[in-house]
């Protein structure tokens, strides 16, 4: 900000400059009868003004934005009273260098944004009008300035209007690049940091496809020989022993699952052509209430679904709806409490089609609600509850739903149970195939 | 009654150990191969009754080449092949033969781990007269 400052200050010394020089060319070189005077005073003002500024920028250290804003704002109200006054001075509506405003309504435009670039604009219109309107009716004095059809003065006016397009028009070049360049310079630095952030997620990815295929063999090679050794010679193993490798193949199942959850999570997310069919949403949420029923019975668990009829059917991806019900419907079901309920239900709601599973388990904390969508975060209750979540099934829920086109909301107290929805649109659009 | 023959390919070999082991111990006789290449040679040579086949040797699909080759030889072609996956780590999502049954010349997927109670079951489903 400071920089503009400094810049806004560079471009005054010019224009003071420019008046002083303008007025000695005109009214003494030319002998062109201009009100010298007047001229010469305001200009010298401008100068003096400036160097206030400037001694004041070298002096005040650079405040917050706010303020820096304010100060140009008020030496942008100067330069225009500035320029109206050197109008007045010198002919008002005959002087070709009253397009000047619109320099100063392009400096507005780089400095300041929105209303206040229109508030300089407006600034500038009154001023000018008013000018003109009060030396219409002689509040103000006329100071003519010879025009072109004074033949004897033709030359000086032609220099006078053509320089002021000059003038005009370069500047407006300038700025216009000005402004290009730095819009370049951001697009350059946008698609740079693009490339970045797209080299990190396929970094991310082909790191869990490396831990996938490293780690989920040998561990799923490692749980099926467990396996086998118990099923085999399991009976003349000692209690203990037999015991320790239950344990292990419980470990073993629990790296399988964070693996599996892994690969939905970094690779599951990419919607594929023809992935998109008639589901019967019905039937998957049947088919993962049966899923839970035995864990829910030894819990005490009971689920109750309510399901529209006919079936709801939606055009969508059949494998990511089975894993958003199944985490949902299994979550309702773990973190639930002895005899607790699980409704599960479906809603046709026209444009849009809304699942929502309800418990009355050990809910969630509000300030816990946004960090469960993330990355293996578990609250303490359900650490506490169950060691066998992975802390990625409703971040996967989350990404589905979001591929789908719909959103997840979350209803929850602690103690008090919790109630997901998720809302699907019901036409989901091909487009966000990729 | 001669021993049902189970010909397993996969490149894993605790894993084909493992599999041995419980098919032994319910009176199958195994085989292996360790690559795609030989268990094709050992499966027309040995005429096998069941082919347990890896999706992934020693390339990511390998497993789906060697299918389809199987499928396509006239000495191969009505082998039952059970086929093992980790699919998860390549597509994100398990197969649904439903769907994907009519692509893929495979009589069924098992999903790793394989139980070894699970793995004696399956393939005595796809071999109804054996013991």
């Amino acid at each position: 900000m400071r920089l503009r400052l400094d810049w806004f200050n560079k471009l005054r010394w010019g224009a003071a400059l420019g008046v002083l020089v303008l007025v000695l060319v005109f009214g003494v070189v030319l002998k062109a009868p201009i009100e010298i005077r007047g001229l010469l005073l305001t200009g010298a003002a401008l100068l003096l003004l400036n160097t206030v500024y400037v001694l004041r920028s070298l002096r005040v250290p650079a405040e917050d934005i706010n303020s820096e804003l304010r100060v140009m704002k008020v030496q942008m109200v100067g330069d225009l009273v500035v320029l109206t006054i050197l109008l007045s001075l010198s002919g008002g509506i005959e002087n070709p260098l009253l397009y000047i405003y619109v320099i100063h309504v392009m400096i507005a435009s780089l400095l300041f944004k929105g209303r206040q670039i229109f508030q300089i604009a407006w600034l500038a219109i009154f001023l000018f009008t008013a000018e003109v309107a009060l030396e219409h009716y002689g509040v103000l004095p006329h100071h003519h300035l010879p025009t072109a059809r004074e033949a004897s003065h033709g030359l000086p006016f032609i220099l006078l209007t053509l320089g002021s397009f000059w003038l005009v028009l370069f500047f407006c070049a300038y700025v216009g690049a000005l402004i290009m360049r730095h819009n370049r310079a951001i697009k350059d630095e946008l698609v740079a940091r693009q490339g970045a952030l797209m080299k990190a997620d396929r970094g991310k990815t082909d790191f869990f496809r490396f831990v996938n295929h490293e780690i989920k063999s040998p561990v799923t090679t490692a749980q099926s020989a467990v396996e086998t050794a118990l099923e085999l010679d399991g009976g003349a193993m000692s209690a203990q022993a037999q015991d320790l490798l239950r344990r292990a193949v419980g470990r073993l199942e629990k790296a399988t699952l964070i693996v599996n959850n892994l690969a939905q999570l970094t690779r599951g997310g990419d919607l594929k052509p023809g992935e998109l069919r008639d589901v019967d949403l019905n039937e998957l949420v049947t088919a993962a209430v049966d899923d839970q029923r035995d864990l829910a019975a030894a819990a005490g668990v009971t689920i109750e679904t309510i399901l529209p009829d006919p079936p709801l059917v939606l055009v969508t991806s059949r494998t990511m709806m089975e894993t958003i019900i199944a985490n949902l419907v299994g979550n309702a079901v773990r973190y639930n409490r002895q005899g607790g309920r699980v409704s599960v239900r479906l809603v046709d709601a026209g444009r849009h089609i809304r699942l929502v599973v309800e418990d009355d388990g050990i809910g969630v904390a509000e300030e816990d609600q946004a960090m469960i969508f993330g990355e293996f975060y578990r609250t303490r209750a359900a650490q506490e509850l169950s060691d066998l979540g992975t802390g990625l099934g409703l971040p996967i829920v989350r990404k589905f739903v979001d591929n789908l086109g719909g959103r997840i909301e979350l209803e929850s107290a602690p103690d008090q149970g919790s109630t997901f929805t998720v809302v699907l649109p019901r036409r989901f659009g091909r487009g966000r195939l990729r | 009654m001669a021993l049902k023959t189970i010909l397993v390919i996969d490149d894993d070999i605790d894993l084909v150990e493992v599999i041995r082991v419980t098919l032994e111990n319910q009176g199958f006789a195994v085989i292996d191969a360790q690559s795609g290449e030989r268990g094709i040679d050992l499966a027309k040579s040995s005429d096998p009754d069941l082919i347990i086949l890896d999706v992934m040797l020693g390339k990511v699909d390998e497993g789906f080449q060697v299918a389809y080759q199987l499928r396509a030889e006239e000495a191969t072609r009505d082998i039952p092949i059970l086929m093992l996956t980790a699919v998860a780590d390549q597509t994100g999502f398990g197969f649904d033969p439903s769907r994907d049954g009519e692509f893929l010349p495979v009589n069924e997927f098992l999903e790793k781990p394989v139980s070894p109670r699970a793995l004696v079951d399956v393939v005595r489903k796809h071999l109804p007269t054996s013991v």
